[in-house]
């Protein structure tokens, strides 16, 4: 962070003018700066890559700290990022690293790309709704040669099967990336063509996306947008849906080539469904099918090669969002994509919604957004849970006894958490099925620890710290070891055998008001407990003055696996945990 | 584009005169010439040599042309005004979180009627050439509508009727006319130049303005405004090429990047075929301005072209005088009087002012050079100092300029042995620039640190082209930072901008 006035003591990154991964010239401007006084731009004084951006817009650092690590040509990416994560927060601003020591040779590993003279081929978007294609034949195997202007390919797209032939130089096809009839994206690589056959071997095992710096499928890597732009053309005169070829009549194809209309779209009237002129003409002169009704009519052009038909701000953030604009379909001037479009492929809704008058607008979030790692692990989770046969069973338990010897442990660091994990385990022991999982060897695999995990939630997550063995330790060693669990859970330091060594999980949503609800049972666990609120209820008392008492009951359901635990099992380790509960005193702690 | 080029001046030039209590009138009509002072154009150049004649009391005739006003009141600074200003509106508007900021709020959605936006420009421009036509017949000035053609000393001929006026002195003010690059076809409707861009025919999706100057930053302006993206071409390697290169650069921060504007620098755009609107686009190849090589194709809606302006010199009979043009320029000395080529003779009673001198190409600056025609018509010898001569681009936010960049301040200083000074204001902290929710922009003053005198200063933020008068004032006047630093300013105003950078100049703190 630049001082950028003798009064300044910090500053504001107001905007990067550059992301990560982006090669960076001396003198670019690479972020905006607001100081006291004014904003400015910092410009780069070394070229190379902008590797990492350690304060994000709208942040403030301190004048001296650094704000990103640019990585000066032939540096070490990973020794760098070592260096970063390792906390070289007191390093200069636009620091810059010499280069490593040229002594350690190149890791060589499957996620490494080959250092050879190379092309990668792209999948072409062969259509402008194309988005993913799968390659119906390679027309050449695996360390084959190719020539320039040679069929490599047959790619089925969603309208028809097109060859895409080899536009660069004479080489050989070191590596195919996607098998006969495997699909990928548009712009993903399908196969890699290098200049020497003796390369042909460096590249075998390689696979796309594995590296370090995955090729991007975005408009910025030229090869990505040449053979789809070189397939473009063809598609502009030959395919036709489903496969079938177009047939028209000469001079129907002649007026469509002068009038730059795709005969694929016009419907034929005559014999066998050929198109005529007078087909071509009413085309023209009448009702192309429209996509959109608020513009002037969007005339049949097609832009000339190489043109990219899009607008500034369309290919502005079809580049930031590393999105290939070859997959929009434009609706502005002449079938140009907008920025309009690039955000609805995005997922984004492209304007502002309209507010009632007086009602502050809420901006709610739209569209995709990747899972992170942890809600992945929880997606996979939940959906294997989909072949586990369940069943569940309620219980409702006083809660009075049990609120007392809570408020009489509390100040001991005793959380309720701590408590009911207690409590379980008290009733496990008791009817140690409950502690049991299904093995897939056919059997019942019995634990002989009772590991309680206890659901927590975290900003985006969800994460199990477990309790271990806690039908052998006090409630005061529990108390410690769940608060020590819980902050490496916030800090997302927790090891992988401090969350998936559950034996028994609990889940709780009391706090939130939530009378009763069933859980999803864990991977590998026998039961879940879910607890709902406690809360005031009156009851009818015999022995009570006015025949009925005020009492404080929780609601309790397990979810179980069926295989190995049967609703009777469940049934009388509830009715144990109610017994369990509401009498605290003969737990044997105070 | 080619904006300014500077006379090499004297370094301390006259000012006006001493002036006599009594001015004499200059009057010096005799039965030889039907009048003293004959002007051959009438724009803002022409029609300002004309008032100051008349007020002289020389019999005066204006050849107009048939186009009163000229290019800045009939197509170019008036009516582009008229549309900045209510593009500019609607920028405003449109601006919800700014609006916010200030506590209001704008329900629904913000609209305007293109052609009555365009009206507005063709009105304005129509009540100020009336205006000016009127000052002339009022002021009992000679108009006459044909074009005037140079028919020798003291001669002018009337192309419209023929006839063959004379007159002791002559002054040629005929302006200039957009220039347009070969390989351009312009069809003034869907490729034009300011010419057809003030039309406003249609708002276009994508407009590309070929060349970064005032002309093309001001269209960017009132295009982003209105909706439209925008493409600069730029034959140079930066944006701007002109300005002060700091400027240059807040105004790409401020003006560029955050509107809907991309460009490409250092290259041509070396065919331009016209289009159709909503029929066919238009086609704009771009080679490399080094290598000459084709760079990339683009289909726009609309190409403006923005490339500078050239001489309106033709067919006026300049080679019935023996004067040899360069590239349409008129050569003249710093008293405006015309030579017979750069390092020739001096004509007798022969003027240019204006574009067509290509000295200053700027209404005003044409003003005074023809108010400073008159005065040594009348004996008086005086020279304009051109680099006292203020200059803005209308954008918002406005930037405006007096005198020497950075750049060309630091050549000067080195060559001449001075001391280059520098003191910057920010509208960031000046009260009425954050009341108004723009505290965006600098106001630069680069002075003489022996003499303290300026020698140019920049400003880009909020009305800067209102700020700029006080530091031509002070440039033609040779006041000091140290004595402007002890004006005083109005508070809050956006002068106080001027003021932190005045007393910071001379180690002073304003706040």
């Amino acid at each position: 962070m630049p001082a950028l006035s003798s009064t300044m003591k910090e500053g504001k990154l107001s905007e990067w003018l550059t992301s990560e991964g982006s090669p960076i010239s001396s003198g670019d401007s690479i972020a905006t700066i607001e100081s006291d006084k004014a904003d400015m731009d910092l410009e780069a004084f070394a070229d190379g890559t902008l590797l990492k951006i350690l304060v994000e817009e709208g942040e403030t650092a301190k004048v001296g700290e650094p704000i990103a690590v640019i990585l000066e040509e032939g540096e070490e990416e990973v020794e760098l990022m070592k260096l970063i994560e390792g906390g070289g927060g007191t390093e200069p601003v636009v620091e810059t690293q010499e280069p490593a020591s040229s002594s350690s040779p190149p890791p060589v590993s499957a996620s490494t790309e080959p250092q050879t003279p190379h092309t990668k081929v792209y999948m072409p978007a062969l259509s402008s709704t194309m988005t993913s294609g799968k390659v119906v034949s390679w027309e050449v195997d695996e360390s084959g040669t190719v020539g320039s202007g040679e069929p490599l390919l047959t790619v089925e797209s969603d309208k028809a099967d097109m060859e895409v032939e080899h536009l660069g130089d004479d080489g050989f096809l070191a590596r195919i990336c996607v098998e006969e009839g495997a699909s990928c994206d548009v712009g993903e690589v399908v196969a890699v063509i290098v200049e020497n056959e003796e390369d042909v071997a460096k590249w075998d095992g390689w696979m796309p996306g594995a590296s370090v710096s995955a090729p991007s499928p975005s408009p910025a890597s030229p090869a990505a947008s040449k053979p789809a732009a070189a397939a473009k053309a063809p598609s502009a005169s030959s395919p036709a849906p489903s496969g079938g070829r177009v047939i028209a009549s000469p001079l129907a194809k002649k007026v469509a080539k002068d009038k730059n209309i795709d005969l694929s779209q016009v419907t034929g009237t005559g014999p066998e469904g050929r198109i005529t002129v007078s087909d071509v003409e009413g085309f023209t002169a009448g009702s192309p099918p429209k996509k959109k009704s608020d513009t002037p009519p969007v005339s049949s052009w097609k832009p000339a090669n190489g043109v990219v038909a899009a607008t500034p701000m369309a290919r502005a953030l079809a580049k930031k969002s590393k999105i290939d604009l070859s997959t929009i379909s434009g609706t502005g001037q002449f079938g140009r994509v907008t920025e309009a479009d690039v955000k609805s492929a995005l997922g984004e809704s492209p304007k502002k919604k309209k507010v009632l008058p007086g009602v502050p607008a809420v901006e709610l979030p739209s569209g995709f957004v990747k899972y992170s790692g942890m809600q992945s692990a929880v997606s996979t989770n939940m959906e294997a849970t989909l072949t586990v046969p369940i069943f569940r069973v309620s219980s409702t338990i006083e809660m009075n006894s049990f609120n007392k010897l809570y408020a009489s442990v509390k100040p001991n660091g005793v959380t309720l958490t701590v408590l009911i994990s207690k409590a379980v385990s008290i009733a496990i022991q008791k009817h140690p099925i409950m502690n049991s999982r299904h093995d897939s060897n056919g059997g019942i695999y019995y634990n002989s620890d009772i590991n309680i995990a206890n659901a927590v939630a975290l900003d985006g997550g969800l994460i199990t710290p477990v309790m271990k063995n806690t039908n052998e330790k006090s409630l005061e060693e529990l108390g410690e070891e769940w608060r020590d669990l819980v902050s490496k859970a916030r800090e997302g330091k927790l090891k992988p055998d401090e969350f998936n060594s559950g034996t028994f999980a609990i889940t709780n949503l009391g706090m939130f008001g939530v009378t009763a609800f069933d859980a999803i049972l864990p991977p590998n666990t026998g039961t879940i407990l879910a607890l709902g609120a406690t809360t005031e209820v009156i009851r009818p008392c015999e022995e009570c003055v006015g025949g009925m008492r005020k009492v404080k009951e929780m609601t309790v359901t397990v979810t179980c696996d069926h295989r190995p635990i049967y609703g009777s099992d469940a049934a009388i380790f509830l009715k144990t945990l109610k017994e369990v509960m509401e009498n605290p005193e003969k737990w044997g702690v105070k | 584009m080619k904006i300014f080029s500077y006379l090499l001046v004297l370094q301390q030039v006259y000012c006006f005169a001493p002036i006599a209590l009594t001015r004499r009138h200059c009057s010096q009509l005799n039965a030889e010439y039907d009048f003293d002072v004959a002007i051959i154009g009438c724009g803002v150049g022409g029609h300002g040599a004309a008032l100051h004649a008349r007020g002289q009391g020389l019999k005066t005739a204006v050849f107009s042309g048939r186009d009163v006003g000229g290019t800045c009141v009939n197509r170019g600074c008036v009516p582009s005004k008229a549309l900045l200003a209510a593009s500019g509106r609607v920028r405003d508007m449109k601006d919800a979180s700014h609006l916010e900021s200030l506590g209001i709020n704008v329900e629904g959605e913000v609209t305007y009627d293109r052609q009555a936006v365009a009206d507005h420009a063709k009105n304005l421009a129509n009540t100020v050439k009336g205006n000016l036509e009127n000052s002339l017949i009022g002021l009992d000035v000679s108009v006459i509508e044909g074009r005037g053609i140079l028919a020798g000393p003291n001669k002018i001929k009337d192309d419209q009727s023929g006839k063959i006026y004379t007159a002791k002195n002559i002054i040629l003010a005929p302006g200039s006319i957009p220039f347009v690059p070969p390989g351009v076809t312009v069809d003034e409707k869907t490729v034009y130049t300011s010419d057809g861009a003030l039309n406003l025919d249609f708002v276009p999706e994508w407009v590309a303005i070929i060349g970064s100057g005032y002309i093309g930053l001001e269209f960017s302006d009132v295009y982003t405004a209105l909706g439209s993206e925008v493409t600069f071409i730029e034959a140079l390697p930066m944006l701007m090429p002109t300005f002060d290169r700091e400027i240059a650069k807040q105004a790409e921060r401020m003006l560029i990047r955050p509107r809907a504007i991309d460009y490409r620098l250092g290259v041509f755009a070396s065919e331009v075929t016209p289009g159709e609107q909503g029929k066919k686009p238009c086609t704009i190849k771009m080679i490399d301005a080094n290598t000459k090589e084709h760079v990339e194709t683009i289909e726009v809606d609309a190409v403006m072209v923005a490339t500078g302006r050239v001489p309106n010199t033709k067919d006026m009979g300049l080679e019935s005088m023996n004067i040899e043009t360069n590239r349409g320029f008129v050569a003249v000395d710093e008293k405006m009087r015309v030579k017979t080529s750069a390092d020739g003779e001096v004509i007798d009673n022969l003027y240019c002012i204006g574009d067509a001198n290509g000295v200053m190409m700027l209404a005003h600056a044409a003003s005074a050079q023809g108010i400073s025609a008159v005065e040594n018509i009348c004996g008086r010898e005086h020279v304009v100092n051109h680099e006292a001569v203020p200059a803005a681009c209308f954008t918002h936010p406005e930037i405006a300029m007096v005198g020497l960049t950075e750049e060309q301040a630091v050549e000067r200083a080195e060559k001449e042995g001075w001391t280059l000074g520098k003191s910057q204001g920010n509208f960031r902290a000046n009260s009425k620039a954050l009341a108004e929710g723009e505290g965006a922009g600098i106001a630069k003053v680069l002075f003489n640190k022996e003499t303290e005198k300026i020698v140019g200063v920049h400003i880009i933020g909020i009305h800067a082209a209102d700020l700029i008068q006080e530091c031509a004032n002070a440039v033609e006047q040779g006041t000091t930072v140290r004595e402007l630093s002890m004006m005083v300013h109005t508070h809050p105003t956006l002068c106080e901008v001027l003021d932190e950078a005045f007393k910071g100049a001379v180690g002073m703190s304003s706040h």
